[in-house]
């Protein structure tokens, strides 16, 4: 590598340049949020549009700041959690385990399917009128209806999955010895693994949705319930900050919870094909 | 030990189905409705065990009865055709707008990789979360529902459609390029088909979504559509047009996902394959 | 090397061995009328065309499957499903993506409830013999398919059943990974003898690593012929086996027969000749 041979680039170094390029990288996805900001602050300034319609960028982090303050923003983020994480684990629970029942069989999955594909398709926010009748308003009928929506993805992924462990893994822990339960625990439940995954992913998608809504119409307490209880006294800036809160949490969710889970099981066997991974 | 022997001295190398095997198959129809007939069953039976207030539960007949009843004054029909017509222009409407935004930023690697989190935040936020602001914007009117309809639609499709376009291995638009494929081209050969089966997903998953925000929406909004019937036989205790009600939308869902949807993406994953995991 | 059993001593009987599958039109015939023993200790290659029923032999004598007439015994009791005794290497990739190879290896003896202390020692040894050190605590997806064949034969040797089943399990392997994998076979079983069954398309493969050679008929299958091959105790090497008069004319003999199979007409002499001249 004589000096000759390589000419300097724009940036001199090329070590320079390659760093340079990373925290590029790294800060490119930030930057349609700046954008929407900045557009957002400079449509506030030329059109002067009244509170109502759309607060100015600083009304809206007084409006969260105000409400984190007065301790209400917890209130209602760990109420909404509180459904969430109750209605999940129960959802998954019951998904995964009614799912490795009938998985293991197939005339049973066969027969349940259609009605496993019709309660999917009626999944969540669509109980509401009938059970809050039964369970009234608040966190029942909240649970009650994350729970609804992450049974059926969950439970539909998890047969799947039993399903789909390639026979060949069974019969090689067979010829080792292996009996039914050595097969469930060694073969079928981290063969089921990326499928479970996927519908805890699903789920938890649908989840805080069928959350949210449930908390707009039936609730005291609740992300949904703070943003909706705002329309009445026309707090835009409220909403939009709650708006923003829920979407921080669900991406939060996905990154510190789902894909380190991930991460450190299929991922690091090899089961997962990732389309937006660089190549 | 030894097994029975093989019955017949026939000498050919396969022995026709057996009977009941056939009949078995034709019957596949009825092999779906039986496990609801079983539902039904087992819904009657708890019905009839214990003494129910008409609030709480009532009977699949009376179920019937007010199915029956809908349908015939035309309520069912218009609240039906009213959400069927709101997803069905907002689905139009996101894949004509959000396709193309897909493949735009797909194509480059740069715009795909700057837009990703933030199209996953927006898909986050959910289109129902929403729906008070645009309450504020656009009143309790059909503008409202069809907003957060195309909102909660548009996202996965452009997310997956720019996931799509990202998938195509690098090695096709080469091999095209090569063949002195012009930009046109490369869209219509390459990117497009080779796009297909994740724009489907997308399309699925954003359907999935879209027809629960319009259900909630429909909830709120209180201006027609099956989630308007619903919410509304609740303020009446009408248990029975709820139940009504949640057979259809649980039925309207499955044929437009699997009589629509799913031929298509069968279609596109039977021919090409692989893109899908 | 004092034999512990008698020369008459079987250690695989299979007589009358007939089998019919499932298919959506009916029933398919796999094999016709097989009989064949294997002694102990003994290294047996199956050769035939594709279809010609040696893997559902394989899966019978595995214990997959249940002989739809005809008996298969091992030391003298008919088999009744998959078990210890009987080890099997597939073809395809069986060994567990979501367990290192050493886990993977050790996973027989884990099921029989060896201590761990014993289970590292033989796993260490095994390790050893099959060349994988270094990658102790990779995963399957890590490795090329040369050494995820290792791990597996690892994997049947740890839980040391007497017999070993083989259903072509080099056939993906790159060419010149086969060769050391079939010497280091050899090696391996002339160290720890094994009943081996050991299914291939392969002539040559056939003629390098077995006792005796069945060659089978097309579909449905029978044995048509049975063919000594001299020295595989000894041991074997390709260099040698390839200028190898005596073995390269079996090798021919075996090849004829096949092809007979295959429907193409036995080669003329001349080419047998330039064959035989090859290395």
């Amino acid at each position: 590598m004589s000096i000759a041979t390589i000419p300097p680039g724009p940036a001199g170094h090329p070590q320079a340049r390659r760093t340079l390029h990373q925290v590029v990288w790294r800060l490119l996805p930030l930057a349609p949020f700046a954008f929407v900001v900045l557009a957002w602050a400079a449509y506030w300034t030329i059109a002067q549009p009244t509170a109502a319609t759309l607060p100015a960028v600083h009304d809206v982090v007084a409006a969260v700041w105000d409400l984190a303050a007065k301790g209400e923003l917890a209130t209602h983020v760990l109420a909404s959690l509180w459904r969430l994480l109750l209605g999940a684990l129960l959802g998954i629970l019951t998904g995964v385990i009614g799912g490795f029942v009938v998985g293991l069989n197939r005339s049973v999955s066969a027969f349940l399917s259609p009605l496993i594909v019709f309660f999917n398709a009626i999944s969540g926010i669509v109980w509401l009128p009938l059970v809050i009748g039964w369970l009234g308003i608040g966190t029942a009928l909240a649970v009650f209806l994350i729970w609804n929506t992450v049974f059926f993805i969950v439970f539909q992924n998890t047969v799947l999955g039993v399903q789909l462990v390639p026979q060949v893994f069974e019969q090689g822990v067979q010829a080792l010895g292996g009996g039914r339960w050595e097969t469930i625990r060694s073969v079928i439940l981290p063969g089921a693994l990326p499928y479970i995954l996927t519908g805890v992913r699903s789920g938890l998608g649908f989840g805080w949705r069928a959350l949210i809504a449930a908390e707009l119409v039936g609730a005291t307490t609740g992300l949904g319930q703070m943003i909706f209880g705002a329309t009445e006294f026309h707090r835009s800036d409220i909403i939009i900050g709650g708006c923003l809160i829920i979407g921080t949490i669900a991406m939060a969710m996905d990154r510190w919870l789902l894909l380190p889970i991930e991460r450190r099981t299929i991922e690091r066997w090899g089961l997962v094909f990732d389309a937006t991974k660089e190549k | 030990m030894s097994m029975v022997s093989a019955t017949s001295a026939s000498t050919g190398l396969s022995r026709p189905a057996s009977g009941p095997a056939i009949v078995w198959r034709q019957l596949r129809a009825f092999r779906i409705l039986l496990p609801f007939v079983a539902l039904v069953g087992v819904w009657w039976a708890i019905y009839a065990s214990a003494d129910f207030s008409p609030q709480v539960l009532v009977s699949p007949l009376a179920v019937w009865r007010a199915f029956v009843n809908l349908v015939t004054h035309g309520v069912m029909a218009e609240y039906a055709s009213t959400s069927l017509r709101m997803i069905g222009f907002a689905t139009a409407l996101s894949l004509i707008v959000g396709v193309p935004i897909g493949f735009a930023v797909g194509v480059n690697r740069y715009a795909a990789h700057t837009l990703e989190s933030f199209l996953r935040f927006l898909q986050g936020i959910s289109g129902i979360a929403w729906l008070p602001l645009a309450i504020i914007w656009f009143g309790f009117s059909h503008t409202t529902t069809l907003v957060i309809v195309i909102y909660t639609l548009i996202v996965p499709i452009i997310f997956n459609t720019m996931i799509g376009v990202r998938a195509i291995p690098e090695t096709y638009t080469l091999a095209l390029r090569s063949l002195g494929a012009s930009r046109l081209r490369l869209v219509r050969d390459v990117y497009l088909p080779g796009a297909l089966p994740s724009i489907v997903v997308g399309l699925r998953l954003g359907m999935g979504y879209g027809w629960r925000a319009l259900i909630a929406a429909e909830m709120l909004v209180r201006q027609g559509g099956l989630g308007d019937l619903i919410f509304g036989a609740r303020t009446f205790g009408q248990i029975d047009r709820i139940m009504t009600g949640m057979i259809v939308i649980g039925c309207l869902y499955i044929v437009v996902d699997r009589l629509i949807v799913q031929p298509i993406e069968n279609l596109t994953v039977a021919h090409w394959g692989a893109l899908r995991q | 090397m004092i034999e512990r059993d008698t020369p008459s001593q079987d250690k695989i009987v299979v007589s009358g061995f007939r089998h019919f599958f499932e298919t959506a039109d009916g029933p398919v015939q796999a094999t016709d009328h097989l009989d064949l023993m294997i002694r102990a200790g003994e290294f047996v290659t199956l050769v035939g065309p594709s279809g010609c029923g040696k893997t559902t032999l394989l899966k019978a004598l595995a214990g997959f499957i249940r002989p739809t007439e005809g008996t298969v015994l091992c030391d003298g009791k008919p088999v009744q499903g998959p078990g210890r005794e009987r080890g099997v290497v597939f073809q395809e990739l069986a060994i567990l993506p979501w367990r290192t190879v050493r886990r993977n290896i050790g996973h027989g003896l884990e099921i029989a409830g060896v201590s761990r202390l014993e289970r590292e020692r033989t796993v260490a040894r095994l390790i050893e013999l099959t060349g994988l050190a270094g990658f102790e605590d990779r995963y399957p997806h890590e490795l090329s398919g040369g050494m995820r064949q290792r791990v597996a034969v690892a994997r049947t040797w740890a839980a040391d059943p007497d017999v070993i089943l083989m259903d072509e399990p080099f056939a993906a392997v790159d060419a010149m990974t086969r060769l050391t994998l079939q010497e280091e076979l050899v090696r391996l079983c002339t160290a720890t003898r094994k009943t081996v069954l050991f299914i291939t398309h392969s002539v040559d493969e056939a003629v390098f690593l077995g006792d005796r050679v069945l060659v089978m008929t097309r579909r449905p299958g029978r044995i048509k012929a049975v063919i000594d091959v001299p020295g595989r105790a000894a041991g074997r090497d390709w260099e040698s086996f390839k200028i190898d008069a005596g073995l390269q004319a079996i090798a021919e003999q075996v090849l004829r027969l096949v092809r007979e199979e295959r429907g193409a007409t036995a080669p003329s002499a001349a080419m047998t000749h330039a064959i035989g001249a090859r290395a």
